[in-house]
């Protein structure tokens, strides 16, 4: 691919802390490497304003090789960029043209309060897995892993599902901010296999109570968080919830 | 989980929009049936003699009762989820996707369906209002025992006007819209999703829901219209 530099204009959120309102702010930055990442390319700008005395932008980053969830980025209209299956960080400058003004966002939902600039507090979702995102162990020796029969198809569909990098994109695209493509993976990834069979009325209901108390939208279907979830979680996964907590509202005793 | 719990939660909000639009699917399907005898050339025997069995056997009148809380139920439950979901977002974007991430239809079910209500209000007053509070003309055929209100001659007469001809059109429009992404999005809600069925409910949804359906109902004002 033949390489290239930049210059672009940039409309980033600053917002001081959560109280604050607010406001874009317009930023040059010169000559960018088509070779960039998104994120190396904040690095750049935030040098810059490092050296000019200025506040640099605050954003989540951490392992920078798509595994981690952290760069939460809404960029021109799309949650961590335009292209499809990649977060952030692995979202490269050649993405863009030389002279191109890019909008930077937050990802925007109640339950997702901004920090600083483009960092928010995805701390609701851990409060959904507290709620049941786990399966109870209980203490000895670990049993043979062959003890437990897995159909290759359903430990397959329960990997995909537990790809889920908790990056809180569905939430951010959904126009209703619904959490549920989140959820259903991690409900999901367990329901899928037996070690998920002892709590799963339990996990359903708990889940989706937490998820809506956290203050995120219910689902319409739209399809938005299918197209955006950088690892592809699929929308059969929102199906399945639905029919676990049908199936543990309908039948569970509690 | 209570009852009252587990429908007061997001899903169990959505299964009843779900399972009352469901319904009101199958509604339209026995509707339209009905509507096409005004099509007929029979001087409204067929059609006017069904409105009177429609109006007066005691189990239709009950599921039409029914079919009333149903549509308020759906619209009202509907309408409590959009504002919730409205309120999930307080400070909106500035540029969003468009099209790009989620069908322009799948965006537009409130606006479609507050259309679709005010239609139905509008569609009542003008024929269920008349037929069961007003005193209206009757018309004796052959072989029949005793004279029927006459609503063939009633629908001739309303729509002649074009406005309300224009109405009917915009309001089919908006089930069109409202319901190529309502029937798949419902069966979704229901957690039926399976890669056998998920071509066949598209095809039900969009082309017998969505588009068979609603010009079958825009087609007759505009017959008679032009008839």
């Amino acid at each position: 691919m033949e390489h290239y530099n930049m210059n672009l204009t940039l409309k980033v959120w600053r917002q001081k802390n959560k109280n604050d309102q607010g406001r874009f702010e317009t930023l040059q930055a010169k000559n960018i490497s088509s070779e960039m990442s998104f994120l190396e390319m904040f690095d750049v700008v935030n040098e810059e304003l490092i050296n000019e005395g200025k506040e640099p932008i605050a954003f989540d980053h951490d392992c920078r090789e798509g595994i981690c969830g952290m760069c939460s980025m809404h960029i021109n209209g799309r949650a961590h960029g335009p292209w499809d299956g990649t977060t952030t960080c692995q979202l490269h400058m050649r993405a863009f043209k030389d002279g191109d003004t890019i909008t930077v966002e937050p990802w925007r939902a109640g339950a997702f309060p901004v920090i600083k600039d483009l960092t928010v507090d995805r701390s609701a979702f851990d409060r959904i897995i507290e709620a049941g995102g786990y399966i109870s162990v209980n203490t000895g020796n670990a049993q043979d892993a062959n003890c437990l029969p897995v159909d290759k198809n359903k430990a397959d569909l329960a990997f995909a599902a537990a790809a889920c990098i908790g990056c809180g994109a569905c939430v951010a695209a959904c126009k209703n901010s619904s959490a549920m493509l989140f959820v259903s993976a991690k409900v999901s990834q367990l329901a899928l296999l037996p070690q998920g069979q002892p709590e799963k009325q339990s996990r359903a209901l708990n889940m989706v109570a937490q998820m809506d108390k956290e203050g995120f939208g219910s689902c319409t279907n739209t399809g938005a968080c299918e197209a955006e979830c950088p690892k592809e979680i699929s929308l059969t996964n929102i199906a399945r919830l639905n029919r676990e907590f049908i199936g543990a509202g309908f039948s569970s005793e509690k | 989980m209570k009852w009252s719990q587990f429908f007061n939660t997001s899903i169990g909000k959505k299964l009843l929009v779900g399972a009352t639009g469901l319904f009101l699917c199958s509604f339209v399907i026995v509707h339209l049936a009905g509507n096409f005898q005004l099509l007929y050339n029979d001087e409204g025997k067929a059609f006017n003699a069904y409105a009177a069995f429609m109006g007066h056997n005691s189990l239709i009148q009950f599921i039409a009762w029914g079919l009333k809380i149903v549509i308020l139920l759906h619209a009202f439950i509907a309408l409590q989820l959009t504002f919730s979901n409205r309120a999930a977002r307080p400070v909106k974007y500035a540029v969003n996707p468009g099209n790009q991430t989620s069908s322009w239809f799948s965006r537009q079910m409130a606006i479609m369906g507050s259309i679709l209500l005010i239609f139905i209000v509008i569609h009542l007053v003008n024929f269920w209002g008349k037929f069961h509070y007003t005193e209206m003309p009757t018309r004796t055929y052959e072989g029949s025992i005793e004279p029927l209100k006459d609503l063939y001659a009633l629908s001739y007469e309303t729509f002649k006007n074009g406005w309300l001809v224009a109405l009917y059109v915009i309001g089919m429009i908006g089930l069109s819209f409202h319901l190529i992404h309502g029937f798949k999005s419902a069966c979704q809600t229901f957690g039926l999703n399976h890669k056998k069925y998920n071509g066949l409910l598209s095809f039900i949804g969009i082309w017998l829901f969505g588009i068979a359906i609603p010009i079958g109902f825009a087609i007759i004002p505009v017959v008679i219209y032009f008839k």
